[in-house]
């Protein structure tokens, strides 16, 4: 059977999402200022954002996970676009050293949530506390209705996550199988972006079942057993 | 940390997808005791998705690493003492001597930047702290978000702490106080709150168009604002519009709020902007040469947060690169937020926005109409052309029907000084402005 492009992979990669294991491309200032505010010596609040697929979710968690090896208390949460939960959701992070909200552009509109994230947002600030955000797009371009909010989510440091080209994809997939343990050629990275979704979460995914695949087979990654396992369907563990 | 707990994170974010894990299990806070362990979750919302997801999962983890010998609890809560500036409504008696009274230590009269858009709040609000409850009672001030509303108000609230420290000072924010009502009110603690809100000194409620449309916190707060009036306490007040404008507030209320000194803030100029921003880069201890300060004036040009927020990218790139700012520097290290500002804001946008503003049409703008109902907005559009854009004064003539450069100039002239004079000019000069820049 042949594969089509861009084909959906159903199952979230499970692995700590750590600064370590993050390709850091050109993104080196990016997670300089994310590590220098959870040890405190940085801003106060960042805002991310970028295209989907770029890592932003990762940098969120690799805050989550470097704050608690500093004993540090921390939370994260992705806001989805179906569905918002119960602002009640809020009650009690502002107690919280380190708070990440990822994909918070889906709050705009929202009356209610609009208001009980502005009344977090100056709880926590008050607190001297460390938020992170991030969005698919800058703070301007967030339709927020709350004047209020909408100049705080430009108060701190706001910084974009550049898109990837072809090539530092390949790196980033290089980079990630080596980490994972295994070998990947620039000639199997160029293959796979070429069939597959370019979305790194999406590569990192495809990345986990390779890597099963190659040790059931005790086969090195070549091209041709690239195709042989990918020509098999697609299975959720 | 419980050690046993550690262990416990350590399996279950190797069973569990990282960002659940992130939310619902790395949040929890473990404590050891008495055969058991106690997880506490920050609210209901939490402890409930995982008792009912996770619960389970974390347990046999727990029995796994403890030998069977603790058992699991969940609870809301936290391990930190409760911070100064949450209020809990209950004691609020209890908090209100020892609290540093919510006062943000670093809004001073010192750091705040005056020019001619805030020179009148920062002079009724140094007034203020010299003469608690006897210069203007209540002090309104009131202004479009992010022009410093809130530093004059802390401003005034640490002035007056340096000089009586004894007196009971209170920052809040307007949906503070009704959060504290409602909890107060599901508490049975109402008489509390009013005896903790009626003995204040001096109250200090930021964002007073909160309180629209809650008719049982406006009651509430109309009994706390005539006590503490009476009693010739001092009540500052903030409101991103005049307090008449402001729809679902009782008329009483309206009328009390504007009954001492109402004073606006404006946008701030280009001038006060680039001093703005000097200022606080001199307060990080980077000194902002005067021609990258005019550049990010000239290109940020209404929200002194917006302002705070390109200054921090700029230093932060500044020394993460370890170059000199520059002002070629600041265009690169600027450059995403400039190319947006400017891909929204330019001539053609300016015209159409105007012309919606005043229900005219944009070839109106161009035309030889000389009705007064057409060429005041020609010439706002033409001034903020020129504020907001960086075309010339004959280029924006060209734009406008082919007017004359001396045209353009005297229309920023008229309207600068209409706005001096004339309330609903300059409101609708500073409407158009943050429409554009955002």
């Amino acid at each position: 059977m042949t594969r089509t492009k861009q084909q959906p992979l159903h199952f979230e990669f499970r692995a700590n999402q750590t600064f370590d294991d993050f390709f850091p491309g050109s993104n080196v200032e990016i997670i300089d200022h994310l590590q220098k505010s959870i040890t405190g010596n940085g801003e106060s609040q960042i805002f991310l954002w970028g295209q989907a697929g770029l890592g932003k979710s990762h940098l969120l968690q690799a805050c989550c996970h470097q704050a608690q090896s500093l004993q540090l208390s921390s939370f994260y949460f992705a806001l989805s676009p179906s569905e918002l939960p119960d602002p009640a959701l809020l009650k009690g992070l502002d107690k919280f050293d380190i708070v990440c909200f990822d994909n918070i552009e889906h709050i705009a509109g929202d009356s209610v949530w609009e208001t009980a994230f502005f009344n977090f947002f100056n709880l926590h600030r008050d607190q001297d506390h460390t938020l992170i955000l991030s969005a698919a797009c800058p703070p301007n371009e967030i339709a927020i209705r709350l004047p209020d909010l909408k100049t705080r989510l430009n108060w701190g440091l706001t910084l974009k996550i550049p898109p990837l080209s072809d090539d530092d994809r390949i790196t980033a997939l290089i980079f990630k199988a080596d980490q994972m343990g295994f070998e990947i050629s620039p000639k199997a990275g160029r293959f796979l972006l070429t069939h597959y979704d370019r979305n790194l979460s999406s590569l990192w995914v495809l990345l986990t079942r390779l890597d099963k695949a190659s040790l059931a087979a005790k086969r090195k990654l070549t091209l041709p057993f690239l195709r042989q396992i990918l020509r098999e369907e697609p299975h959720d563990d | 940390m419980s050690s046993i707990w550690d262990n416990c994170l350590t399996k279950l974010e190797n069973e569990i997808a990282g960002s659940d894990f992130s939310t619902w299990i790395r949040p929890l806070q473990a404590i050891e005791s008495d055969g058991q362990i106690k997880l506490l979750a920050p609210n209901r919302f939490v402890l409930d998705w995982v008792k009912q997801h996770y619960f389970a999962k974390i347990e046999e983890s727990i029995h796994e690493f403890s030998n069977g010998k603790l058992d699991l609890n969940l609870e809301i809560g936290s391990k930190k003492s409760t911070t100064p500036a949450v209020i809990t409504s209950v004691k609020p008696v209890e908090i209100k001597k020892t609290s540093p009274n919510f006062l943000n230590k670093a809004f001073t009269f010192d750091n705040f930047v005056e020019g001619k858009s805030n020179q009148l709040a920062r002079a009724a609000s140094l007034q203020v702290s010299e003469n608690i409850g006897k210069a203007y009672n209540p002090l309104l001030i009131y202004g479009s978000s992010g022009l410093g509303k809130t530093h004059l108000m802390h401003a005034i609230g640490n002035a007056v702490f340096q000089k009586k420290p004894s007196a009971t000072i209170v920052y809040l924010h307007s949906e503070k106080f009704v959060q504290d009502m409602v909890r107060a009110l599901q508490q049975n603690s109402i008489n509390s709150f009013k005896e903790y809100y009626r003995g204040i000194d001096v109250l200090l409620i930021d964002d007073i168009q909160f309180f629209a449309g809650k008719e049982r916190s406006q009651e509430e707060f109309f009994h706390t604002f005539n006590t503490l009036l009476d009693k010739k306490h001092q009540i500052v007040l903030t409101c991103d519009k005049y307090p008449k404008e402001i729809i679902g507030l009782e008329d009483r209320l309206k009328s009390r709020f504007g009954c001492g000194l109402p004073v606006s803030i404006e946008p701030p100029d280009m001038e006060t902007r680039a001093a703005i921003l000097m200022k606080k880069a001199a307060q990080v201890n980077v000194a902002l040469p005067q021609e990258v300060a005019f550049f990010i004036a000239k290109k940020i040009p209404f929200n002194v947060r917006d302002l705070e927020g390109a200054l921090r990218r700029v230093i932060a790139n500044a020394q993460f690169t370890g170059r000199e700012i520059t002002t070629e520097f600041t265009k690169e290290a600027l450059h995403d937020l400039i190319s947006l500002k400017d891909k929204l804001v330019n001539m053609d946008n300016i015209q159409k926005t105007v012309a919606e503003y005043f229900k005219i049409r944009v070839a109106d703008l161009s035309s030889k109409n000389r009705k007064q109902t057409v060429t005041r907005p020609r010439q706002m559009a033409m001034c903020l052309a020129r504020e907001l854009t960086s075309h010339s004064f004959p280029e924006i003539g060209d734009a406008f029907g082919g007017r004359d450069h001396t045209t353009v100039m005297n229309a920023c002239k008229k309207i600068n000084e209409l706005k001096e004079s004339d309330h609903k000019i300059a409101e609708d000069y500073s409407n158009l402005l943050r429409t554009l820049s955002h």
